[in-house]
């Protein structure tokens, strides 16, 4: 498998489409969006874009506003990654012990997955709205006090990371299940033969045979995790006193209330930097069978 | 799907018309009776085609701005009076002088000074106020009978001062045997907007005379000091969750929210929920509320036979605001006010009488990033986190700032 | 498990049942079972208006969708192919350069996309939604990755034989990674139609509008008119969970013939 020869060529041709398409709407994007954070772009401004070296980003690192998103971006992904991970690892398992009923499980879990996020938002704000809603109803029932679900600092967060989970564990759930399912029985079969016990099976060939697929759904979660904006913007616009407002909602606010692209492009490639640190480390920490 | 085919076909046929482009944040109800009146435009001008198109506010101004700057706009767009500053100076908004005067019978007499002044810009005048809109008083009819705040004629009576206005709260109220609130007497719907109607009564002001932000001065912090102390000490009021005002209003939870008068369209689709409307109550020494409006405006590019369309259909619009007005808005317009097809419109008519004392927000391109200070100042006092004075002082300097970046890239 | 599956399944339930409600009942929470049962909110939805054609939404939202599906799942299957079997030169560079592109704020693309779509041409055409969710990392990443899993012997065999390189792609490779295949295609499928701010920006007219962004149309500036809302996002999610449904049976069937769990 390690040369083709004379096919070099046509294997370089499997990657033209996808690589024809990467370029337009990637890479030129990008390179548009890496000069704009180097510009002073007002869309209503009297002054027409000029260069403005590096005042973006260093207006960025002395605003308040940005360190303050910075945190509320980190703790969600903090809070959601590893729960998601370990959640769904779990319902994957689970659902490759059950003998009947898998599928219809299997979509159940999945169904608040295909609603948007939007819509997904809207009907759980109906259920922790303080007055009126469904949670404080239920509480009041069983004669328990209100919860402050989404105008309490300490509790707002945590709400969206719970409603982010329902909505998000169907995606790693299947994917986990589908890794999980690829793992050939003789494998597991020759290593009972030897005596294995179930934690063994579990170290030694279920968790390598699937740590590729694993550090995929670690990465894109935690991509997604940085990402956080739908959620917030509906449920809480990003309070209370903005302890919700991750970085893209300050960077949709920058471009498309105050039409500062270019302060929202330093912004924004703050953020990428962030994200890249991050997931630089989880690299190097599953790397072990990716390459 | 018939119907659908129908109107590519018909659309391809009407090619020989001249199209206009219509665009506008009016996604609900409202929206429908806008639809009605370009449909009667179409009929009586059978030369144009107005096609409408509408989402919701937010994405429609970047929508715009992002259209009008590759010059694929729309040829005829409403721009709030708020937001007209930030619009104005990117350069996009036609003026629109010739519309008033003899070519349509539309005059700037026809407009309180007020109304008009959100639209001139020195001897340019930038749109047509089509309507504008308080913010007032809506009461629950049943709950105020029931304690007993009605005339001698059996109507009720909405507060008119703020004693009355805490008295009618505290008469309104009721208080379950466990100290729960089954209807608490007044709610807060969006605070800003609360807070911004009731500062000028305290004659409180964004900017002072020289231009400079003036977020933290006596007027703002006394309008926002009482909101405080209506929440946090005199305990009047639920924890702050925004727009849930609104809501427990519907369910008859709450006797008395201050709102737009373009909540009417969302009572219309509610059976037998009919509540009455009042003006804002005198708290502070002046009367006085917050009210925006909607303004008709041109793409500034359009010459010829598109700009005399499209200011044709625009004339349209203002001599046919009765139909806005039943949509739950009042007209801008005073001669349309004054017909007795308004005076019918009980909701609209009481919300006009306050046309007289509104305040629009300030005439500022920076209106964004002064209100989301706001916001927070509003906030934390309403949370019990800060007083009013150190809420509006942290968001004076926070504005200070964004106003000095602004005019120093400006200055350029 | 099946306790857990109640925990996701509840809200929806709860959210299709208010969506049966008058709109005065809609926010309270002491009635789940609607009392009376309305159908105002699907009647609106429903109701045909030129300047709400559901039937052509839903026509665009179909082609949009299934085109964006299929061109995914070939593309990047043909690039996972080429980078994790074929072990193209570079191919740690180009998977790394993929995902650095994943890690990037999507809000940045949004206007030089559409500056080059206006150069282009495309805007107001499907291209314009069909073509740029090509370009996005996702699917080759996910591939890749369940490629890595495969064992080699199989496709060894296939280069004895001396076969060519599409055809053990197409015969040997994809059919070892059918249930990824699938899974991918359901999650392109449900983005793409879920995708709200592209057909906004990029499509002008009404009638080019994919289902949820003209179900939108409906959310008021003011007020969520919440049965409105629900009945029309259950509208527009059901052709999402058919698809899934049948997707779901493909994933079973191509499990049983992988010839891995042999």
């Amino acid at each position: 498998m390690r040369s083709f020869g004379s096919q070099r060529f046509t294997s370089y041709l499997f990657l033209a489409p996808y690589g024809l398409s990467f370029l337009v709407f990637i890479v030129a994007p990008i390179l548009v969006a890496l000069s704009l954070a180097f510009t002073q772009l007002d869309l209503t401004s009297r002054v027409p874009s000029h260069l403005v070296g590096l005042d973006n980003f260093s207006e960025a690192l002395h605003d308040p506003y940005f360190g303050q998103a910075a945190v509320a971006t980190l703790r969600f992904t903090i809070l959601i990654v590893p729960s998601l991970i370990v959640l769904a690892f779990g319902l994957a398992i689970g659902l490759q012990a059950m003998s009947f009923g898998r599928n219809a499980v299997r979509g159940l879990i999945f169904l608040p997955g295909m609603f948007n996020v939007v819509v997904a938002s809207l009907i759980w704000r109906w259920f922790y709205d303080g007055e009126f809603g469904l949670f404080n109803f239920l509480l009041k029932k069983v004669g328990l006090p209100h919860a402050p679900w989404l105008s309490d600092k300490s509790w707002a967060m945590p709400s969206i990371v719970a409603m982010s989970l329902w909505w998000g564990l169907g995606g790693a759930t299947i994917i986990l299940f589908a890794a999980l399912q690829q793992v050939p029985t003789h494998l597991y079969e020759a290593a009972m033969l030897d005596g294995a016990t179930s934690r063994g099976l579990f170290a030694n060939i279920t968790l390598p045979q699937v740590r590729p697929v694993l550090l995929f759904v670690v990465v894109t979660s935690t991509i997604g995790g940085f990402q956080l904006f739908g959620q917030s913007f509906i449920l809480t616009s990003g309070g209370p006193e903005r302890s919700t407002t991750g970085l893209v909602m300050l960077i949709y606010d920058t471009a498309f209330h105050k039409y500062r692209l270019g302060y929202a492009s330093a912004i924004s490639w703050l953020l990428f930097a962030m994200i890249a640190a991050f997931v630089l480390l989880q690299f190097f920490g599953l790397r072990r069978s990716v390459d | 799907m018939l119907a659908g085919l129908k109107a590519i076909s018909n659309g391809a046929a009407s090619s020989a018309k001249l199209h206009l482009n219509f665009w506008n944040g009016w996604t609900g109800p409202d929206g429908v009776a806008m639809l009605d009146v370009i449909r009667e435009f179409n009929r009586e001008n059978p030369d144009i085609e107005v096609s409408m198109q509408r989402m919701d506010w937010d994405t429609y101004y970047n929508k715009l701005m992002v259209s009008a700057m590759s010059h694929r706009g729309p040829e005829v767009f409403v721009i709030h009076a708020s937001s007209l500053p930030r619009m104005v100076r990117a350069g996009f908004v036609a003026d629109v002088s010739d519309l008033y005067g003899s070519k349509f019978g539309i005059n700037k007499s026809d407009f309180e000074p007020k109304v008009l002044a959100p639209v001139q810009y020195g001897s340019k005048t930038v749109g047509l106020p089509l309507d504008v809109h308080p913010q007032g008083l809506y009461c629950d009819v049943d709950l105020f009978k029931k304690a007993g705040l009605t005339n001698p004629d059996g109507t009720i009576r909405p507060p008119r001062t703020g004693e009355e206005f805490i008295r009618d709260i505290k008469a309104t109220q009721e208080i379950a045997a466990n100290g729960d609130h089954d209807v608490w007497g007044f709610c807060w719907t969006m605070w800003r907007f609360n807070f911004m109607s009731l500062a000028p009564q305290f004659n409180g002001r964004y900017f002072d005379q020289n231009g400079n932000p003036d977020l933290a001065n006596p007027g703002n912090v006394a309008a926002l000091s009482f909101m405080g102390d209506l929440m946090n000490r005199q305990k009047l009021i639920p924890t702050p969750e925004s727009s849930t005002g609104w809501t427990g209003f519907r369910q008859k939870k709450v006797a008395m929210v201050l709102e737009g008068v373009y909540m009417v369209g969302d009572l219309k689709t509610l059976d037998d929920f009919h509540p009455a409307a009042a003006s804002v109550p005198q708290i502070g020494p002046n009367p006085g509320t917050l009210a925006d409006s909607h303004c008709l405006c041109l793409r500034a590019d359009l010459t010829g036979k598109e700009r005399e369309a499209a200011e044709r259909f625009v004339a349209f619009l203002s001599q046919h605001s009765i139909a806005w007005a039943k949509a739950g808005q009042v007209p801008a317009r005073i001669s349309i006010r004054s017909s007795p097809e308004f005076e019918a419109l009980p909701i609209q008519y009481a919300f006009s009488k306050e046309v007289p004392f509104v305040s629009f927000p300030p005439k500022t391109p920076l209106l964004f990033e002064m209100t989301q200070e706001i916001d927070l100042a509003v906030e934390k006092v309403l949370r019990g986190r800060a007083t009013a004075k150190e809420a509006l002082d942290v968001a004076n300097q926070n504005f200070t700032q964004v106003v000095l970046r602004d005019r120093q890239e400006n200055a350029r | 498990m099946a306790l857990v599956a109640l925990v996701f399944l509840a809200p929806v339930i709860l959210m299709l049942l208010t969506s049966f409600k008058t709109s005065g009942e809609v926010l309270n929470p002491s009635t789940i079972i609607p009392h009376p049962w309305s159908l105002a909110g699907y009647a609106k939805v429903l109701k045909y208006s030129e300047e709400s054609p559901m039937g052509l939404w839903l026509l665009n939202s179909l082609l949009v969708s299934t085109s964006v599906t299929f061109l995914v799942l070939l593309f990047s299957s043909m690039s996972a192919f080429a980078i994790a079997r074929l072990r193209v030169k570079g191919a740690g560079k180009i998977i790394t350069l993929i995902v650095v592109s994943m890690m990037i704020p999507g809000q940045l693309f949004l206007i030089p996309v559409y500056l080059i779509l206006n150069w282009l041409r495309w805007l107001d055409t499907p291209l314009a939604l069909i073509v740029p969710a090509t370009a996005g990392g996702f699917g080759v990443f996910m591939l890749t990755q369940f490629m890595k899993s495969i064992p080699p012997s199989l496709e060894e065999a296939a280069v004895i034989d001396g076969c060519g390189l599409w055809r053990i792609y197409w015969e040997i490779c994809l059919p070892l990674v059918a249930p990824a295949m699938a899974t991918l295609g359901i999650f392109t499928f449900i983005g793409s139609w879920n995708d709200f701010l592209g057909p906004l920006v990029y499509m002008d007219s009404v009638r080019s509008y994919t289902l949820p962004v003209g179900i939108a149309l409906y959310q008021s500036s003011y007020v969520s008119e919440y049965s409105l809302t629900l009945a029309a996002s259950a509208l527009g999610t059901a052709p999402l969970i058919v698809v899934f449904i049948i997707l779901q049976k493909q994933i079973v069937a191509s499990m049983a013939t992988s010839g891995l769990k042999d």
